[in-house]
């Protein structure tokens, strides 16, 4: 594909961004496309002490870094490898790392970083374990201003 | 860091409460007022039409005696109360918020403890904003139509579905944070509700009486130690039959088992649980505590549960802690006795916290290789309620009587020198008391009451109350119209139980015996403040209940949690209804 200089990569390691991911590398051209991975983390950890209010401010914070220490393991985690990936296959990688609605936040790293073509997973299958934190497809569709490629489903 | 976020927002509520306080003194609101107030206003007419007749009765006799007319002021209704009492909170708070308002907008704010302080001040006045428009609107509204509705309903909708200001004001915080979201100005304050919950609870101290904690105490450790200890097993059970991981059996046998989202945040660590693990058990637990909530104070009023047992039930079989005290104040949000109940069985779950923490962490290591040993004593330390110490301070105070005097119950306590002369026993009463006197004296009364005192087993401390005890004590309340001594109203109560006692006499008993008992100010205050404290600290709970968090909840932590929670509340509501009885 000409001018492609840059594509959204939305990937959190789950099957469907796996998808994603191949799809991606397989559209950009070496030397020329730059992946931009954008890693969410889902807002709804904000709401995750819920109403706790029994515990001493010591054991909240211990929790929080706790739950911090995890989550940036698996973005360090995350991120390292599609660097790798990108390496070999002679992309230029971008990491952003955003908090927050994963739609909202893809519709403004798309326009941040002004990217020529968005990639996603498929919808994950229902029953499927994973965070229910899904990406909001119609929205993302009336929101974006450059192509938006999903990735087919795994066949069964 | 800076905290403070320069907004108007909390001027503008400074403003609102200020002119709330000045619609009510001027009177202008006094229509819409006597709607919400219905109850106080149909006191105020009474006042109003007695002080009227009095009024015209006084001038009627100055007219006749050739005087001038007398000036009379209007004694304060509970209405004028209830509005006085509007007016000054509004005032106050009011009137802080605008200074500190405008304090927050002409300052250019360092980082520091000034600034932490004054950055939480907005969320405070937010939470309060929604407590008063709760409390004094949408609680009276709610009650006001489920009445009116009642005629053609033919239940009261607001009472079933205990629509009142605690329930109103978690609601109202659920939606604030998922509907609106949580001002940026306010985040900050909104996060200080924890501390004005465990302000309340420490508050509580003051109300209890020695024999009431012992007994609520006893009861609350041998059901949340079969609860706790039954629920966490079957999660452990469970668990291994699901093949879930054991970081996750262990972080949801502790929020199942113990005290919901505040175990799970305590366990977590300890028990090296995964994200997602944390995240299904959070969801799992807060989806099924906030259920807990609505559905259990329904059940209560159908099952005419009264506060012992409800308190129990729903501090024995509510997941989450918060909920608890949500759910007994739904259930009884007027006087605050199953609130009193449920608390005792919050704190008895937080102090057996760090056992089971350890007890999982211990569990953990044993069944998964690899895994940390933890310090045990690192885990004591860390995670003891330190609040609980601040409860035990105010009981121990209370104990002693500087609120009021010892051995008070319930805030209210026996003192004869304390009875006002208009409540001293009127003439026919002592005269009705004389005859029953001289009655039991003769032949015939005196072995009746001999037999009755023997029969009943009527004890006075540890000794048999004797006839002339009865007789010593009619005599003392003859001749002084009230009761002299707490052990003289004792014989007297158990007398006024006697069968063919004449009726004005037991009236008459029955009458000094209230004059004789007077409720403490400063506890009848604490109660109000304890109120408002657990109304704003469950309002600002509510506001951190997000729907993307209650979303999380599935996988095998929702199955194994519908039916562990499940069975605790069922099992706990049979055995409260089989055991429990209202004895406190």
């Amino acid at each position: 594909m000409k001018n492609l200089k840059s594509i959204l990569l939305a990937h959190h390691g789950t099957a469907g961004a796996l998808l994603a991911e191949a799809l991606a590398l397989e559209t950009a051209v070496a030397g020329q496309t730059q992946i931009v991975h954008l890693l969410v983390v889902p807002d709804f950890w904000d709401g995750m002490q819920g109403d706790d209010w029994l515990n001493n401010a010591s054991t909240r914070d211990a929790f929080g870094s706790y739950v911090e220490g995890l989550l940036e393991a698996d973005v360090k985690q995350q991120l390292r490898a599609l660097e790798g990936r990108c390496a070999e296959l002679g992309f230029a990688y971008k990491p952003v790392m955003r908090q927050g609605d994963p739609t909202q936040c893809l519709l403004e790293t798309a326009v941040q970083e002004a990217v020529s073509m968005v990639v996603i997973g498929p919808p994950r299958p229902r029953g499927v374990p994973g965070y229910r934190s899904r990406m909001d497809i119609v929205k993302l569709a009336r929101g974006l201003h450059v192509p938006l490629l999903m990735a087919a489903r795994a066949s069964t | 860091m800076v905290y403070t976020i320069k907004s108007s927002a909390l001027l503008i509520i400074g403003i609102i409460m200020l002119a709330w306080a000045g619609l009510n003194n001027s009177g202008t609101i006094d229509g819409m007022q006597s709607y919400l107030l219905a109850s106080d206003y149909k006191d105020h007419a009474k006042v109003m039409k007695k002080y009227e007749a009095q009024l015209k009765a006084a001038t009627d006799k100055a007219a006749v005696a050739g005087e001038p007319a007398p000036e009379m002021k209007m004694p304060a209704s509970k209405f004028d109360q209830s509005k006085a009492t509007q007016s000054k909170m509004s005032n106050f708070f009011g009137g802080a918020f605008v200074l500190i308002g405008l304090f927050t907008l002409v300052w250019k704010p360092k980082p520091g403890n000034l600034d932490y302080f004054v950055s939480v001040v907005p969320g405070i006045a937010y939470i309060l904003l929604i407590a008063f428009i709760v409390r004094w609107g949408l609680d009276p509204i709610f009650g006001n139509l489920g009445k009116a509705a009642e005629g053609t309903l033919g239940w009261n909708f607001a009472k079933i579905f205990n629509l009142n200001y605690v329930v109103l004001g978690i609601v109202i915080g659920i939606i604030a944070v998922n509907v609106f979201r949580i001002p940026a100005w306010a985040a900050n304050g909104v996060r200080t509700a924890r501390f004005f919950l465990k302000t309340g609870v420490i508050l509580l101290g003051t109300l209890y009486s020695a024999a009431e904690l012992a007994q609520l105490g006893g009861l609350s450790v041998v059901m949340i130690g079969a609860f706790v200890l039954g629920s966490v097993g079957m999660v452990l059970f469970m668990g291994k039959r699901m093949g879930t991981p054991n970081s996750m059996t262990a972080v949801l046998s502790s929020g199942m088992g113990v005290c919901g989202v505040s175990a799970t945040v305590a366990a977590a660590p300890v028990v090296q649980a995964k994200a997602e693990e944390i995240a299904y058990t959070i969801g799992t637990i807060l989806i099924w505590g906030v259920g807990c909530m609505f559905v259990f104070p329904t059940i209560g009023h159908l099952l005419n549960m009264g506060p012992v047992q409800f308190g129990a039930w729903a501090g024995t079989g509510i997941l989450n802690s918060a909920q608890v005290a949500g759910a007994a104040l739904a259930f009884d949000p007027r006087s605050i006795e199953t609130l009193k109940v449920a608390e005792i069985f919050n704190i008895t779950r937080v102090l057996f916290l760090p056992v089971i923490v350890l007890w999982l962490a211990a569990w953990y290591v044993k069944h998964e290789e690899g895994a940390q040993k933890v310090n045990l004593t690192q885990v004591l330390v860390a995670k003891f309620p330190v609040f609980v110490l601040g409860f035990i301070a105010m009981f121990a105070l209370s104990s002693t009587g500087v609120f009021a005097p010892a051995g008070h119950y319930k805030g209210k306590y026996f003192s004869s020198s304390e009875i006002k002369e208009d409540k001293l026993l009127k003439s026919d009463e002592t005269s009705a008391l004389q005859g029953e006197l001289d009655r039991l004296r003769g032949a015939e009364g005196s072995q009746a009451l001999s037999k009755y005192l023997t029969e009943n087993h009527v004890t006075l401390g540890k000794r048999n109350v004797t006839s002339d005890d009865v007789y010593t004590a009619l005599t003392e309340l003859a001749a002084n119209k009230k009761i002299m001594t707490r052990e003289e109203d004792s014989v007297l109560e158990s007398l006024a139980k006697m069968d063919g006692l004449d009726e004005t006499a037991k009236e008459a008993i029955g009458t000094a015996h209230k004059a004789a008992y007077h409720t403490s100010k400063s506890i009848k205050e604490y109660r109000n403040w304890i109120a408002w404290l657990f109304a704003f600290g469950l309002i600002g709970l509510g506001m951190q209940i997000t729907g993307k968090a209650l979303k999380q909840a599935g996988g095998a932590p929702l199955v194994i949690g519908g039916v562990v929670g499940t069975a605790k509340a069922i099992g706990s509501l049979i055995v409260v209804m089989l055991f429990v009885k209202e004895f406190i």
